[in-house]
Protein backbone atom coordinates (compact mmCIF):
# COMPACT_ATOMS: atom_id res chain seq x y z
CA UNK A 1 0.00 0.00 0.00
CA UNK A 2 2.82 2.38 0.93
CA UNK A 3 6.31 2.05 -0.43
CA UNK A 4 9.11 4.43 0.49
CA UNK A 5 12.31 3.93 -1.46
CA UNK A 6 15.76 5.45 -0.80
CA UNK A 7 14.18 8.57 0.65
CA UNK A 8 16.46 11.39 1.77
CA UNK A 9 14.99 14.57 3.15
CA UNK A 10 15.93 17.48 5.36
CA UNK A 11 15.92 21.20 5.78
CA UNK A 12 18.04 24.07 4.49
CA UNK A 13 21.03 22.93 6.52
CA UNK A 14 21.08 19.51 4.85
CA UNK A 15 19.42 16.12 4.97
CA UNK A 16 18.26 14.69 8.27
CA UNK A 17 16.94 11.40 6.91
CA UNK A 18 19.16 9.33 4.61
CA UNK A 19 18.15 6.64 2.10
CA UNK A 20 15.21 5.27 4.06
CA UNK A 21 13.35 2.38 2.49
CA UNK A 22 10.19 1.05 4.10
CA UNK A 23 6.99 -0.67 3.15
CA UNK A 24 3.51 -1.00 4.59
CA UNK A 25 1.25 -3.71 3.18
CA UNK A 26 -2.55 -3.79 3.10
CA UNK A 27 -4.02 -4.37 6.56
CA UNK A 28 -0.68 -4.20 8.34
CA UNK A 29 0.31 -2.08 11.31
CA UNK A 30 3.90 -0.90 11.09
CA UNK A 31 5.94 1.18 13.55
CA UNK A 32 8.96 3.40 13.17
CA UNK A 33 10.72 3.60 16.51
CA UNK A 34 13.64 5.76 17.49
CA UNK A 35 14.73 8.32 20.00
CA UNK A 36 14.03 12.04 19.93
CA UNK A 37 15.76 13.63 16.94
CA UNK A 38 16.19 10.36 15.04
CA UNK A 39 14.29 11.87 12.08
CA UNK A 40 10.89 10.19 12.53
CA UNK A 41 8.91 13.41 12.14
CA UNK A 42 10.99 14.56 9.16
CA UNK A 43 10.47 11.19 7.47
CA UNK A 44 6.71 11.23 8.03
CA UNK A 45 6.36 14.83 6.88
CA UNK A 46 8.10 13.87 3.64
CA UNK A 47 5.81 10.86 3.17
CA UNK A 48 2.68 13.02 3.34
CA UNK A 49 4.15 15.81 1.22
CA UNK A 50 4.64 18.48 3.88
CA UNK A 51 8.38 18.35 3.13
CA UNK A 52 9.92 17.92 -0.30
CA UNK A 53 12.21 14.88 -0.53
CA UNK A 54 15.74 15.51 -1.76
CA UNK A 55 15.95 12.11 -3.42
CA UNK A 56 13.94 8.91 -3.42
CA UNK A 57 10.30 8.11 -4.02
CA UNK A 58 7.09 7.58 -2.07
CA UNK A 59 4.43 5.40 -3.68
CA UNK A 60 0.89 4.99 -2.36
CA UNK A 61 -1.29 2.37 -4.04
CA UNK A 62 1.25 2.16 -6.87
CA UNK A 63 0.98 5.85 -7.52
CA UNK A 64 4.04 8.10 -7.17
CA UNK A 65 3.10 10.72 -4.55
CA UNK A 66 6.62 12.05 -3.91
CA UNK A 67 5.81 15.50 -5.30
CA UNK A 68 2.06 15.52 -4.69
CA UNK A 69 0.95 18.28 -2.29
CA UNK A 70 -0.39 17.17 1.11
CA UNK A 71 -3.95 18.33 0.45
CA UNK A 72 -4.12 15.96 -2.54
CA UNK A 73 -2.36 13.06 -0.80
CA UNK A 74 -5.04 13.21 1.90
CA UNK A 75 -7.79 12.90 -0.68
CA UNK A 76 -6.16 9.77 -2.08
CA UNK A 77 -6.90 8.02 1.20
CA UNK A 78 -3.81 8.64 3.28
CA UNK A 79 -4.67 10.29 6.60
CA UNK A 80 -1.98 11.96 8.70
CA UNK A 81 -2.12 12.83 12.41
CA UNK A 82 0.87 15.05 13.27
CA UNK A 83 2.39 15.12 16.75
CA UNK A 84 1.38 18.79 17.15
CA UNK A 85 -2.16 17.83 16.04
CA UNK A 86 -2.85 21.04 14.08
CA UNK A 87 -6.49 21.23 15.09
CA UNK A 88 -8.63 24.31 14.48
CA UNK A 89 -8.60 25.70 18.05
CA UNK A 90 -11.42 28.26 17.75
CA UNK A 91 -13.81 25.84 16.11
CA UNK A 92 -15.97 23.33 17.91
CA UNK A 93 -15.25 19.61 18.10
CA UNK A 94 -18.06 19.05 15.63
CA UNK A 95 -16.71 21.64 13.15
CA UNK A 96 -13.25 20.07 13.34
CA UNK A 97 -14.71 16.66 12.59
CA UNK A 98 -16.91 18.00 9.81
CA UNK A 99 -13.90 19.60 8.12
CA UNK A 100 -12.18 16.23 8.25
CA UNK A 101 -14.61 15.11 5.55
CA UNK A 102 -13.83 18.09 3.30
CA UNK A 103 -14.93 18.68 0.55
CA UNK A 104 -17.89 16.39 1.24
CA UNK A 105 -20.44 16.85 3.96
CA UNK A 106 -19.64 14.63 6.95
CA UNK A 107 -20.94 11.12 6.51
CA UNK A 108 -23.29 10.36 9.45
CA UNK A 109 -22.08 6.75 9.73
CA UNK A 110 -18.42 7.74 9.92
CA UNK A 111 -19.29 10.46 12.42
CA UNK A 112 -21.16 7.94 14.57
CA UNK A 113 -18.19 5.53 14.33
CA UNK A 114 -15.79 8.25 15.54
CA UNK A 115 -18.11 9.28 18.38
CA UNK A 116 -18.44 5.63 19.36
CA UNK A 117 -14.67 5.17 19.33
CA UNK A 118 -14.12 8.33 21.39
CA UNK A 119 -17.24 8.90 23.54
CA UNK A 120 -15.49 11.93 25.07
CA UNK A 121 -15.82 13.74 21.72
CA UNK A 122 -19.55 13.10 21.64
CA UNK A 123 -19.92 14.68 25.10
CA UNK A 124 -17.94 17.73 23.99
CA UNK A 125 -19.12 18.25 20.46
CA UNK A 126 -19.96 21.92 21.07
CA UNK A 127 -16.76 22.72 22.94
CA UNK A 128 -13.98 24.68 21.23
CA UNK A 129 -11.09 22.39 20.30
CA UNK A 130 -8.51 24.76 21.78
CA UNK A 131 -10.04 24.49 25.26
CA UNK A 132 -9.74 20.70 25.50
CA UNK A 133 -7.10 18.68 27.31
CA UNK A 134 -4.15 17.14 25.48
CA UNK A 135 -5.69 13.68 25.48
CA UNK A 136 -9.00 14.93 24.10
CA UNK A 137 -7.19 16.90 21.43
CA UNK A 138 -5.33 13.77 20.37
CA UNK A 139 -8.62 11.88 20.10
CA UNK A 140 -10.03 14.73 18.04
CA UNK A 141 -7.00 14.76 15.75
CA UNK A 142 -7.39 11.02 15.11
CA UNK A 143 -11.14 11.43 14.71
CA UNK A 144 -10.71 14.27 12.23
CA UNK A 145 -8.36 12.17 10.13
CA UNK A 146 -10.84 9.25 10.21
CA UNK A 147 -13.65 11.44 8.85
CA UNK A 148 -12.02 11.31 5.40
CA UNK A 149 -12.28 7.48 5.52
CA UNK A 150 -8.58 6.88 4.95
CA UNK A 151 -7.26 3.48 3.99
CA UNK A 152 -3.88 4.21 5.54
CA UNK A 153 -3.56 6.19 8.77
CA UNK A 154 -0.13 7.65 9.49
CA UNK A 155 0.42 8.88 13.05
CA UNK A 156 3.44 10.78 14.31
CA UNK A 157 3.94 10.08 18.01
CA UNK A 158 0.29 10.00 19.04
CA UNK A 159 1.30 9.79 22.72
CA UNK A 160 3.13 13.15 22.74
CA UNK A 161 2.28 15.00 25.95
CA UNK A 162 -0.18 12.35 27.15
CA UNK A 163 -0.31 10.82 30.60
CA UNK A 164 0.35 7.03 30.54
CA UNK A 165 -3.33 6.18 30.99
CA UNK A 166 -4.39 8.38 28.07
CA UNK A 167 -1.54 7.09 25.90
CA UNK A 168 -2.79 3.56 26.51
CA UNK A 169 -6.34 4.65 25.66
CA UNK A 170 -5.16 6.14 22.37
CA UNK A 171 -3.50 2.84 21.47
CA UNK A 172 -6.62 0.90 22.45
CA UNK A 173 -8.55 2.97 19.92
CA UNK A 174 -5.90 2.27 17.29
CA UNK A 175 -6.16 -1.45 18.04
CA UNK A 176 -9.92 -1.29 17.45
CA UNK A 177 -9.36 0.46 14.11
CA UNK A 178 -6.78 -2.15 13.15
CA UNK A 179 -9.19 -4.98 13.82
CA UNK A 180 -11.62 -3.26 11.47
CA UNK A 181 -9.04 -3.44 8.71
CA UNK A 182 -7.40 -0.01 8.78
CA UNK A 183 -3.74 0.00 7.75
CA UNK A 184 -1.56 1.91 10.22
CA UNK A 185 1.93 3.43 10.16
CA UNK A 186 3.00 4.93 13.47
CA UNK A 187 6.13 6.65 14.76
CA UNK A 188 6.62 6.18 18.47
CA UNK A 189 9.04 6.73 21.32
CA UNK A 190 6.93 4.79 23.78
CA UNK A 191 8.00 1.55 22.16
CA UNK A 192 6.08 -1.02 24.26
CA UNK A 193 2.74 0.51 23.26
CA UNK A 194 3.65 0.49 19.57
CA UNK A 195 5.01 -3.05 19.75
CA UNK A 196 1.75 -4.35 21.16
CA UNK A 197 -0.13 -2.80 18.23
CA UNK A 198 2.16 -3.44 15.29
CA UNK A 199 3.18 -6.48 13.25
CA UNK A 200 6.48 -5.11 12.09
CA UNK A 201 8.81 -2.24 12.78
CA UNK A 202 11.78 -0.20 11.69
CA UNK A 203 14.38 1.30 14.01
CA UNK A 204 15.47 4.78 12.92
CA UNK A 205 18.71 6.13 14.37
CA UNK A 206 20.46 9.27 13.17
CA UNK A 207 18.19 9.41 10.13
CA UNK A 208 19.08 5.88 8.99
CA UNK A 209 17.14 2.62 9.32
CA UNK A 210 19.42 0.46 11.47
CA UNK A 211 17.11 -2.51 12.06
CA UNK A 212 13.87 -3.89 10.79
CA UNK A 213 11.82 -6.93 11.56
CA UNK A 214 8.68 -8.31 13.16
CA UNK A 215 7.67 -6.84 16.49
CA UNK A 216 8.53 -10.12 18.19
CA UNK A 217 12.03 -10.18 16.69
CA UNK A 218 12.64 -6.57 17.61
CA UNK A 219 11.42 -7.24 21.15
CA UNK A 220 14.04 -9.98 21.44
CA UNK A 221 16.84 -7.88 19.99
CA UNK A 222 19.33 -7.05 22.78
CA UNK A 223 20.08 -3.56 21.47
CA UNK A 224 16.41 -2.69 21.05
CA UNK A 225 15.73 -4.05 24.53
CA UNK A 226 18.47 -1.91 26.03
CA UNK A 227 17.76 1.30 24.08
CA UNK A 228 13.96 1.33 23.86
CA UNK A 229 12.51 -1.13 26.30
CA UNK A 230 14.64 -0.27 29.31
CA UNK A 231 15.64 -3.90 29.78
CA UNK A 232 19.32 -4.67 30.24
CA UNK B 1 -26.67 63.79 19.02
CA UNK B 2 -29.17 61.12 17.94
CA UNK B 3 -28.60 62.17 14.33
CA UNK B 4 -24.84 61.80 14.72
CA UNK B 5 -25.20 58.37 16.25
CA UNK B 6 -27.52 57.25 13.46
CA UNK B 7 -25.14 58.64 10.83
CA UNK B 8 -22.33 56.92 12.67
CA UNK B 9 -24.11 53.58 12.60
CA UNK B 10 -24.71 53.92 8.86
CA UNK B 11 -21.05 54.73 8.27
CA UNK B 12 -19.90 52.15 10.81
CA UNK B 13 -21.78 49.31 9.18
CA UNK B 14 -20.04 50.17 5.93
CA UNK B 15 -16.65 50.43 7.65
CA UNK B 16 -17.22 47.04 9.21
CA UNK B 17 -18.13 45.37 5.94
CA UNK B 18 -15.22 47.09 4.22
CA UNK B 19 -12.77 45.84 6.83
CA UNK B 20 -13.86 42.21 6.57
CA UNK B 21 -12.32 42.03 3.08
CA UNK B 22 -8.99 43.40 4.28
CA UNK B 23 -8.92 41.32 7.45
CA UNK B 24 -9.66 38.11 5.53
CA UNK B 25 -6.85 38.72 3.03
CA UNK B 26 -4.45 39.28 5.92
CA UNK B 27 -5.68 36.48 8.14
CA UNK B 28 -5.76 33.94 5.37
CA UNK B 29 -2.75 34.76 3.29
CA UNK B 30 -0.66 37.33 5.15
CA UNK B 31 -1.49 39.86 2.46
CA UNK B 32 -2.01 43.55 3.21
CA UNK B 33 -3.73 44.90 0.13
CA UNK B 34 -3.23 48.66 -0.09
CA UNK B 35 -4.98 48.76 -3.48
CA UNK B 36 -8.22 47.72 -1.76
CA UNK B 37 -9.77 51.20 -1.95
CA UNK B 38 -8.90 51.53 -5.63
CA UNK B 39 -10.67 48.24 -6.33
CA UNK B 40 -13.73 49.81 -4.72
CA UNK B 41 -13.45 53.02 -6.75
CA UNK B 42 -12.97 51.27 -10.09
CA UNK B 43 -16.02 49.10 -9.41
CA UNK B 44 -18.08 52.20 -8.61
CA UNK B 45 -16.90 53.91 -11.81
CA UNK B 46 -17.91 50.88 -13.85
CA UNK B 47 -21.33 50.86 -12.18
CA UNK B 48 -21.94 54.53 -12.92
CA UNK B 49 -20.73 54.08 -16.51
CA UNK B 50 -23.09 51.21 -17.25
CA UNK B 51 -25.91 53.20 -15.62
CA UNK B 52 -25.09 56.15 -17.87
CA UNK B 53 -25.33 53.70 -20.76
CA UNK B 54 -28.89 52.95 -19.68
CA UNK B 55 -28.67 49.92 -17.40
CA UNK B 56 -31.05 50.02 -14.39
CA UNK B 57 -29.48 50.42 -10.97
CA UNK B 58 -29.70 46.85 -9.66
CA UNK B 59 -28.08 45.10 -12.66
CA UNK B 60 -25.56 47.95 -12.80
CA UNK B 61 -24.65 47.34 -9.15
CA UNK B 62 -24.23 43.63 -9.89
CA UNK B 63 -21.92 44.51 -12.79
CA UNK B 64 -19.96 46.68 -10.35
CA UNK B 65 -19.59 43.85 -7.84
CA UNK B 66 -18.55 41.47 -10.58
CA UNK B 67 -15.92 44.05 -11.57
CA UNK B 68 -14.56 44.07 -8.02
CA UNK B 69 -14.45 40.28 -8.00
CA UNK B 70 -12.60 40.18 -11.33
CA UNK B 71 -10.12 42.77 -10.06
CA UNK B 72 -9.41 40.54 -7.07
CA UNK B 73 -8.87 37.58 -9.38
CA UNK B 74 -6.54 39.63 -11.62
CA UNK B 75 -4.47 40.71 -8.59
CA UNK B 76 -4.18 37.07 -7.53
CA UNK B 77 -3.04 35.97 -10.98
CA UNK B 78 -0.62 38.81 -11.68
CA UNK B 79 0.82 41.21 -9.13
CA UNK B 80 0.45 38.94 -6.09
CA UNK B 81 2.01 35.90 -7.78
CA UNK B 82 5.53 36.50 -6.44
CA UNK B 83 4.09 36.57 -2.91
CA UNK B 84 3.06 32.95 -2.81
CA UNK B 85 6.60 31.63 -2.68
CA UNK B 86 7.31 33.78 0.39
CA UNK B 87 6.34 33.16 4.00
CA UNK B 88 5.61 35.22 7.09
CA UNK B 89 6.84 38.76 7.39
CA UNK B 90 8.50 38.81 3.97
CA UNK B 91 5.14 38.10 2.36
CA UNK B 92 3.35 40.82 4.34
CA UNK B 93 5.99 43.42 3.48
CA UNK B 94 6.17 42.58 -0.22
CA UNK B 95 2.36 42.56 -0.48
CA UNK B 96 2.38 46.04 1.05
CA UNK B 97 4.86 47.34 -1.52
CA UNK B 98 3.32 45.63 -4.54
CA UNK B 99 -0.22 46.71 -3.73
CA UNK B 100 0.96 50.25 -2.95
CA UNK B 101 2.46 50.37 -6.43
CA UNK B 102 -0.81 49.17 -7.92
CA UNK B 103 -2.75 51.74 -5.89
CA UNK B 104 -0.52 54.62 -7.06
CA UNK B 105 -0.77 53.54 -10.67
CA UNK B 106 -4.55 53.27 -10.55
CA UNK B 107 -4.89 56.63 -8.79
CA UNK B 108 -2.72 58.34 -11.39
CA UNK B 109 -4.65 56.75 -14.19
CA UNK B 110 -8.05 57.65 -12.73
CA UNK B 111 -6.97 61.24 -12.12
CA UNK B 112 -5.96 61.57 -15.70
CA UNK B 113 -9.06 59.85 -17.07
CA UNK B 114 -11.75 61.40 -14.86
CA UNK B 115 -10.53 64.68 -13.42
CA UNK B 116 -12.77 65.88 -10.59
CA UNK B 117 -15.54 63.40 -11.17
CA UNK B 118 -17.70 62.52 -8.20
CA UNK B 119 -19.68 59.32 -8.30
CA UNK B 120 -23.02 59.05 -6.68
CA UNK B 121 -26.05 56.90 -6.98
CA UNK B 122 -29.12 58.94 -6.22
CA UNK B 123 -31.88 57.10 -4.51
CA UNK B 124 -35.09 59.00 -4.99
CA UNK B 125 -37.50 60.11 -2.30
CA UNK B 126 -37.28 62.27 0.73
CA UNK B 127 -36.48 61.67 4.35
CA UNK B 128 -37.99 59.18 6.78
CA UNK B 129 -38.18 59.83 10.52
CA UNK B 130 -36.19 57.48 12.75
CA UNK B 131 -36.33 58.22 16.50
CA UNK B 132 -37.60 61.68 15.55
CA UNK B 133 -34.64 62.33 13.24
CA UNK B 134 -35.04 62.68 9.49
CA UNK B 135 -32.94 60.08 7.67
CA UNK B 136 -32.33 60.05 3.94
CA UNK B 137 -33.76 57.09 2.14
CA UNK B 138 -30.39 56.45 0.55
CA UNK B 139 -28.78 56.06 3.98
CA UNK B 140 -31.44 53.64 5.13
CA UNK B 141 -31.26 51.55 1.99
CA UNK B 142 -27.45 51.55 2.14
CA UNK B 143 -27.58 50.35 5.74
CA UNK B 144 -30.12 47.67 4.93
CA UNK B 145 -28.00 46.37 2.05
CA UNK B 146 -24.91 46.41 4.27
CA UNK B 147 -26.64 44.52 7.07
CA UNK B 148 -27.91 41.88 4.66
CA UNK B 149 -24.43 41.50 3.18
CA UNK B 150 -22.91 41.15 6.66
CA UNK B 151 -25.46 38.54 7.67
CA UNK B 152 -24.78 36.65 4.45
CA UNK B 153 -21.03 36.74 5.11
CA UNK B 154 -21.38 35.56 8.69
CA UNK B 155 -23.71 32.75 7.60
CA UNK B 156 -21.31 31.76 4.84
CA UNK B 157 -18.37 31.46 7.23
CA UNK B 158 -20.34 29.75 9.96
CA UNK B 159 -22.58 27.31 8.18
CA UNK B 160 -21.18 26.36 4.78
CA UNK B 161 -18.45 23.82 4.16
CA UNK B 162 -16.55 26.29 1.98
CA UNK B 163 -16.84 29.04 4.59
CA UNK B 164 -15.54 26.71 7.29
CA UNK B 165 -12.70 25.70 4.99
CA UNK B 166 -11.68 29.36 4.65
CA UNK B 167 -11.73 29.78 8.44
CA UNK B 168 -9.71 26.63 8.92
CA UNK B 169 -6.86 28.10 6.86
CA UNK B 170 -6.88 31.19 9.10
CA UNK B 171 -6.80 28.98 12.20
CA UNK B 172 -4.14 26.49 11.14
CA UNK B 173 -2.85 26.33 7.59
CA UNK B 174 -1.14 22.97 8.04
CA UNK B 175 -4.24 21.53 9.68
CA UNK B 176 -6.25 22.73 6.69
CA UNK B 177 -3.91 20.97 4.26
CA UNK B 178 -4.22 17.79 6.35
CA UNK B 179 -7.97 17.69 5.74
CA UNK B 180 -7.50 18.24 2.02
CA UNK B 181 -7.93 22.01 1.73
CA UNK B 182 -5.70 23.92 -0.70
CA UNK B 183 -4.79 27.22 1.03
CA UNK B 184 -3.94 28.85 -2.33
CA UNK B 185 -7.43 28.20 -3.66
CA UNK B 186 -8.98 29.61 -0.49
CA UNK B 187 -6.84 32.74 -0.81
CA UNK B 188 -7.91 33.19 -4.42
CA UNK B 189 -11.53 32.85 -3.34
CA UNK B 190 -11.01 35.49 -0.66
CA UNK B 191 -9.34 37.92 -3.06
CA UNK B 192 -12.33 37.58 -5.37
CA UNK B 193 -14.79 37.90 -2.48
CA UNK B 194 -13.00 40.93 -1.03
CA UNK B 195 -13.14 42.62 -4.44
CA UNK B 196 -16.90 42.16 -4.50
CA UNK B 197 -17.15 43.44 -0.90
CA UNK B 198 -15.08 46.54 -1.74
CA UNK B 199 -17.37 47.20 -4.70
CA UNK B 200 -20.51 46.83 -2.61
CA UNK B 201 -19.21 49.22 0.03
CA UNK B 202 -18.28 51.83 -2.60
CA UNK B 203 -21.78 51.53 -4.04
CA UNK B 204 -23.61 51.84 -0.74
CA UNK B 205 -21.28 54.69 0.25
CA UNK B 206 -22.19 56.55 -2.91
CA UNK B 207 -25.84 56.29 -1.93
CA UNK B 208 -25.06 58.40 1.14
CA UNK B 209 -22.48 60.85 -0.15
CA UNK B 210 -20.55 61.35 -3.39
CA UNK B 211 -17.48 59.11 -3.79
CA UNK B 212 -14.56 60.87 -5.42
CA UNK B 213 -12.40 59.05 -8.00
CA UNK B 214 -9.42 59.66 -5.73
CA UNK B 215 -11.21 58.23 -2.68
CA UNK B 216 -9.26 54.96 -2.93
CA UNK B 217 -6.58 55.73 -0.37
CA UNK B 218 -9.10 57.13 2.09
CA UNK B 219 -11.13 53.94 1.83
CA UNK B 220 -8.03 51.78 2.34
CA UNK B 221 -6.94 53.81 5.38
CA UNK B 222 -10.38 53.53 7.00
CA UNK B 223 -10.48 49.81 6.32
CA UNK B 224 -6.97 49.43 7.74
CA UNK B 225 -7.83 51.28 10.95
CA UNK B 226 -10.98 49.22 11.45
CA UNK B 227 -9.08 46.01 10.70
CA UNK B 228 -6.38 46.79 13.24
CA UNK B 229 -8.89 47.73 15.94
CA UNK B 230 -11.05 44.67 15.25
CA UNK B 231 -8.08 42.32 15.30
CA UNK B 232 -6.32 41.09 12.17
CA UNK B 233 -8.01 37.98 10.85
CA UNK B 234 -11.22 38.37 12.84
CA UNK B 235 -14.43 38.80 10.86
CA UNK B 236 -16.72 39.54 13.79
CA UNK B 237 -14.01 41.83 15.23
CA UNK B 238 -13.99 43.84 12.01
CA UNK B 239 -17.77 44.19 12.05
CA UNK B 240 -17.84 45.28 15.71
CA UNK B 241 -14.93 47.70 15.31
CA UNK B 242 -16.54 49.20 12.21
CA UNK B 243 -19.71 50.10 14.05
CA UNK B 244 -17.89 51.47 17.11
CA UNK B 245 -15.48 53.57 15.03
CA UNK B 246 -18.28 54.73 12.76
CA UNK B 247 -20.15 56.16 15.74
CA UNK B 248 -16.97 57.73 17.16
CA UNK B 249 -16.25 59.26 13.77
CA UNK B 250 -19.71 60.73 13.34
CA UNK B 251 -19.84 62.20 16.85
CA UNK B 252 -16.34 63.64 16.45
CA UNK B 253 -17.24 65.13 13.09
CA UNK B 254 -20.39 66.84 14.38
CA UNK B 255 -19.03 67.91 17.78
CA UNK B 256 -15.58 69.08 16.71
CA UNK B 257 -15.35 69.03 12.95
CA UNK B 258 -14.58 66.71 10.06
CA UNK B 259 -10.95 67.84 10.02
CA UNK B 260 -10.48 66.25 13.44
CA UNK B 261 -12.45 63.05 12.97
CA UNK B 262 -9.71 61.04 11.26
CA UNK B 263 -7.24 62.03 13.98
CA UNK B 264 -9.70 61.00 16.65
CA UNK B 265 -10.21 57.67 14.88
CA UNK B 266 -6.46 57.11 14.87
CA UNK B 267 -6.29 57.95 18.58
CA UNK B 268 -9.11 55.49 19.27
CA UNK B 269 -7.25 52.86 17.25
CA UNK B 270 -3.98 53.57 19.09
CA UNK B 271 -5.69 53.27 22.49
CA UNK B 272 -7.24 49.94 21.48
CA UNK B 273 -3.85 48.58 20.45
CA UNK B 274 -2.28 49.77 23.73
CA UNK B 275 -4.99 48.09 25.80
CA UNK B 276 -5.49 45.02 23.62
CA UNK B 277 -2.53 44.44 21.29
CA UNK B 278 -4.35 41.73 19.33
CA UNK B 279 -7.34 44.03 18.68
CA UNK B 280 -10.88 43.66 20.00
CA UNK B 281 -11.32 40.07 18.90
CA UNK B 282 -7.96 39.28 17.36
CA UNK B 283 -6.12 36.00 17.62
CA UNK B 284 -3.24 36.07 20.09
CA UNK B 285 0.00 34.85 18.57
Amino acid sequence: MLEVRDLSVGYEGGDVVHDVTLRVDDGEAVMVIGSNGAGKTTLFRAIVGLLRATTGTVRFDDRDITAVPTQEVVRLGLGFVPAERHLFPRMTVHENLALGAYPSRPDPETLAMVMDLFPRLAERRRQLAGTMSGGEQQMLAIGRALMAKPRLLVLDEPTTGLAPKLAAEAYEALAVLRRRGLTVLVAEQQVPLAMALCDRGYVLEGGVVTKEGSSADLADDPEVRRAYLGIA
Amino acid sequence: MTASILDGIVLGLQFGLLATGLTLMYGLGGILNLAYGQMAVISAIVTVSVMDAGLPVVPAALVGMATGAVLGWILDQTVFRPLYSLRGEARVLLSLLLSLGVALMIDGFLNWLFPLKGLSLFIGGGAIDIFGEPMRRGSLLASAITIVAMAALVAFFRFTTLGRAVRSVIEDEEGARLVGIDPRKMLRLILVLSGAIAALVALTRSMVAPVDVTAGFGITVFALIVTVVGGLGSITGALAAGIILGIINAIAASAIGTFMSLIILLVAAAITILVRPAGLLGVKE
